[in-house]
């Protein structure tokens, strides 16, 4: 399956992020194998597998913590396979991690302030120390780009928190305010439901679908929640054992018979029951 | 040859027993002892104080140095600190027992006397008697060695595979987790580790004796070579550590048939190969897989999944201070704390006079030195144990630059500095990618090889006197050098306020606490920013270093030893590594505290002082923060409620902010995040 060019991108446009035929071995284990996807513009695209499916292999690919054994990825059409993850941020990559990845000595606020300095002020990393900047204040600017994410996703009343201290749906919120302020085009979200209950994961899906509107940002989010999924992507991807069994939107991928044998299990109507009524809980929660 | 490789093994014996030792506590307990040395070097001091100030007969004495002694002090090491380090950070962990070694050699000076002893006996009978196998002259020390060495071994290798505790043992190291499930008592089996690795210290350190000394300075050479073959093992594989540090043995000895028996190649080359053997293996790593990182030992996937995330409610309160104070204005309590001290500080060269005027100026010049560690330890999150030897190198570098190429004071100091700095980022680029216990090993190394290499070579040591350093000429008295001391310190201190402030702060904050989210989601350099502390911290060790060597008159390489190194380090964490007040009074503390106690009280007191520096280092598994940190926000906190109080009137009470974050409060907090979403 060739699926770099399955996914919806509308004509004149390029994907924001592709992987092309990219395989990944540890040894004699094929953690990836020869697996193609592509996350076109203001989409948001699902990548679904049960455990050991290659999902986390093949974000840390994808976010350059890894180098593919074969295969490439490119982002905007350029090939990006040998570039370091500090040079796909630059080109406009960002991530959040399973277990969120905070830096417990910041407050909320410097966790955008860094994030939007590194996007608007590269330099300021090394010149503030000879410049004497760590005695004067913030720009406007960028007083005004961090006040106004902060509101969008509702942390201005926990802006000068430590992020140690906060709760773990926060910690979320503020891992995508820190992935948000570096201005990504495309956004990889490593479990953004994992460990928040049924409320505190419907306020994440809108805040994901308010991000794509507003921002224009596209997504590839890897997620056990299969309601979630079905409930939030425009395209979905199915790994297993390291391999694309799958690839479409909500709907063909739920009725893809090699789905429901590898993914489902094999009490299928039981199974589609428990999606179908998760989903309807999902859609009511956040209508 | 035959006679160097049978003089090599049971060099390569000693150095097994010592690296088994070691590696098997890593793997079951997760420490890292950093005291294997001072543990070594104290049971050896109590059986040459039985067998030979007490003429007790060798027998006697051994049983009961390391078979109840040993195991008893194991015991109680174990229950009094050892146990709450497992649930510390490597940092903790590594300087707490980096307390235990400082702390232990001057309490043996209390407790056995002070005096030097170069050549102790060892477990066979004297006159040591020579067997000569195959022409070859054995010794019955030799012997001896080999015999403990293969018993170990067997008694060992059989204990761990055919035995029930054994088997809890390795089920332990697996996962901590799933032992403790399955009836094991983790703490029992490390109890019972501890005792037999400080049984098996004792017998190294005694077994040692007779060819190393009974020196600490023997002792940590020992621990040094020992560490060696233990990071070739990778920290976990107990029958590459033991091989190798047989082959580190006989390599020592084979090389020595081939170099002039008294030459200067000689006495640099022996001594060094256990760190060419760790610095090959660390690059044999890191061209291998690109980085080393510790192995977390009894770390399965139930032990990550149920390992702390954060450190609760106190964790939390502190982590809000810290954030507090740094996002508050410059007049917060906190820096308006720090510049009385500071201005007090201040004030010494002009209160002091005479002997007590030269403590305080040396005790500015460790203040200086130690702003290295907080550049280094507090800003960048790497322990280097060989920042001592960039102080060494920096006096070198000003001696030589003033006396022999005949610079004035000044450039030839801060030149000096400059010229140290690259080795200091050459080491930074080289270490960066270790995991932290590999970080304090290799440096620690690195110290010990300069030590070596360098400090011995005569053009520096010169016959022992040194290369005389003069004064820049307007600092002639010790309170003008004083004033001009504190003026660089101050410089420092302001620079480090600054980047701590700055963007680059903030991205060293960040790449302190998560090296994969600042690079795949900030993009940040971390390499880069790593490499420009280590320059700082390099450049302000090399700089103390230098005025050190002025202030004393000469630079002598042997004043700065790697062993006093890590006084310095558990002096300042004592206090505490990220407070430039801390730093200030840490040095203050090296000098006067000693000063006091060789005033004011008897002889024998004088090694009380080092003892409390070890004792402070080892209270960071209790207060990780430092005493004076620690003292700072207690009184803060006596701040904060006074002031409370006094805005107790209801009516004027501010309103808890809404959405503030309290303990459970989190469904809540996010909830409300989504309802304005949606309303």
């Amino acid at each position: 399956m060739t699926a770099a060019t399955s996914a919806r991108t509308e004509p004149g446009e390029i994907d924001r992020l592709t992987a092309d035929g990219v395989t990944m071995r540890f040894g004699g284990i094929v953690a990836c194998n020869n697996v193609s996807l592509a996350v076109p513009p203001r989409s948001i695209v699902g990548l679904i597998g049960p455990n050991g499916a290659g999902k986390s292999t093949l974000f840390s690919v994808l976010s350059g913590l890894r180098r593919p054994t074969n295969g490439h990825v490119h982002m905007g059409g350029d090939d990006v396979t040998k570039s370091s993850p500090q040079a796909r941020v630059r080109r406009g990559l960002g991530r959040t991690f399973q277990h969120p990845e905070l830096f417990t000595e910041l407050s909320v606020r410097e966790h955008l302030v860094i994030a939007d300095r590194v996007r608007h002020g590269t330099r300021r990393v090394w010149t503030d120390i000879v410049t004497w900047r760590g005695f004067r204040p913030g720009s406007a600017e960028e007083d005004q780009r961090v006040d106004t994410l902060m509101d969008s996703l509702d942390l201005t009343r926990v802006a000068h928190s430590p992020v140690g201290a906060l709760p773990l749906g926060m910690m979320r919120l503020v891992e995508l305010g820190r992935a948000l302020a570096a201005e990504p085009s495309v956004l990889l979200l490593d479990e953004p439901s994992s460990g928040l209950d049924t409320q505190e994961t419907a306020d994440v899906v809108e805040v994901l679908r308010r991000v794509v509107a507003e921002r224009g940002v596209s997504m590839l989010l890897v997620e056990h929640d299969v309601a979630l999924v079905m409930g939030l992507c425009d395209y979905i991807y199915v790994l297993d054992f390291g391999a694309l069994i799958a690839a479409g939107t909500p709907d063909e991928v739920r009725n893809d018979p090699a789905v429901r044998a590898a993914y489902l299990g094999t009490d299928t109507e039981e199974l589609e029951e428990a999606i179908d009524r998760s989903s309807a809980d999902l859609d009511e929660e956040t209508v | 040859m035959l006679e160097y490789i049978l003089a090599g093994l049971a060099l390569g014996s000693i150095y097994a027993i010592a690296a088994a030792s070691i590696t098997v506590t890593y793997v079951s307990t997760g420490i890292l002892n950093f005291a294997f040395g001072s543990f070594a070097y104290f049971l050896a001091r109590v059986y040459y104080w039985l067998h030979t100030d007490h003429s007790w007969n060798i027998v006697e004495a051994a049983v009961v140095t390391l078979l109840v002694i040993a195991p008893m002090m194991g015991a109680v090491l174990y229950a009094l600190l050892l146990r709450h380090l497992r649930s510390r950070s490597a940092l903790i962990q590594i300087v707490a027992t980096i307390g235990l070694f400082v702390a232990l050699p001057p309490l043996a000076a209390i407790l056995f006397g002070n005096e030097t002893i170069n050549a102790a006996p060892g477990l066979a009978p004297e006159p040591v008697h020579v067997y000569h196998i195959f022409g070859k002259a054995v010794s019955m020390d030799q012997i001896i060695v080999y015999a403990f060495l293969v018993g170990i071994v067997v008694i060992g290798t059989g204990f761990l595979r055919f035995t029930d505790v054994g088997l809890r043992v390795r089920g332990l190291v697996s996962t901590r987790a799933l032992a403790s499930l399955s009836g094991i008592n983790p703490s029992a089996i490390s109890l019972s580790v501890w005792m037999i690795s400080t049984a098996l210290a004792g017998l190294t350190g005694v077994l040692a004796a007779p060819t190393n000394g009974l020196t600490t300075q023997g002792m940590t050479t020992l621990m040094a070579a020992a560490f060696a073959a233990v990071v070739a093992a990778r920290l976990r594989s107990l029958p590459v550590a033991v091989i190798v540090a047989l082959l580190m043995g006989v390599v020592t000895d084979v090389i020595q048939k081939y170099l002039p028996a008294s030459g200067t190649l000689a006495t640099a080359l022996v001594p060094s190969v256990p760190f060419v053997v760790l610095a090959l293996a660390l690059l044999f790593f890191y061209l291998r897989f690109g980085s080393v990182q510790d192995v977390v030992a009894g770390g399965g996937a139930l032990d990550a999944a149920i390992a702390p995330q954060g450190g609760g409610a106190t964790q939390a309160r502190k982590v809000q201070r810290a954030v507090r104070a740094k996002s508050n204005a410059l007049l917060s309590f906190r820096s308006v704390g720090s510049l009385v001290v500071l201005g007090v500080v201040a004030l010494l060269p002009v209160i002091m006079c005479g002997y007590w005027l030269t403590l305080v100026v040396a005790g500015f010049i460790y203040g200086l030195i130690f702003l290295s560690f907080t550049f280094a330890l507090g800003e960048g999150g790497f322990l280097w144990l060989s920042l001592i030897s960039f102080s060494g190198l920096g006096a070198i570098a000003t001696a030589q630059l003033e006396t022999v190429e005949g610079w004035p004071a000044l450039p030839a100091l801060l030149v000096g500095a400059l010229i140290v700095t690259p080795i200091g980022i050459l080491l930074g680029i080289l270490t960066i990618r270790f995991g932290e216990l590999y970080v304090a090993l290799a440096t620690l190394t690195f110290g010990l090889l300069v030590e070596t290499l360098i400090f011995t070579q005569n053009r520096f040591l010169q016959q022992g006197v040194g290369v005389s350093v003069t004064r820049p000429g307007w600092t002639a008295t010790d309170k003008s050098f004083a004033y001009f001391v504190l003026a660089i310190f101050l410089v420092v201190a302001i620079f480090l306020v600054n980047m701590r402030r700055s963007t680059t702060g903030l991205a060293l904050g960040a790449a302190r606490r998560s090296q994969a989210a600042s690079t795949s989601v900030l993009g940040l350099n971390v390499v880069g920013l790593k490499v420009l502390i280590s320059a700082l911290a390099t450049f302000v060790a090399a700089l103390g270093g230098g005025l050190l060597a002025m202030y004393s008159g000469t630079a002598l390489p042997t004043d700065f030893p790697t062993f006093t190194g890590l006084v310095w380090l558990a002096v300042l964490v004592t206090v505490g590594v990220r407070s430039i007040v801390a730093a200030s009074i840490a040095g203050l503390a090296f000098t006067i505290v000693p000063g006091l106690f060789q005033t004011y009280l008897s002889g024998t007191w004088g090694n009380v002082p080092s003892v409390l520096f070890g004792l402070g280092a080892i209270g960071l598994a209790i207060d990780p923060d430092g005493s004076v940190t620690s003292m700072a926000r207690r009184l803060e906190d006596l701040f904060s409620k006074i002031m409370s109080r006094r805005d107790a009137d209801p009516d004027s009470r501010p309103e808890r902010p809404e959405g503030s974050v309290s303990r459970g409060a989190g469904v809540t907090a996010l909830a409300g995040a989504g309802r304005k979403g949606r309303s």
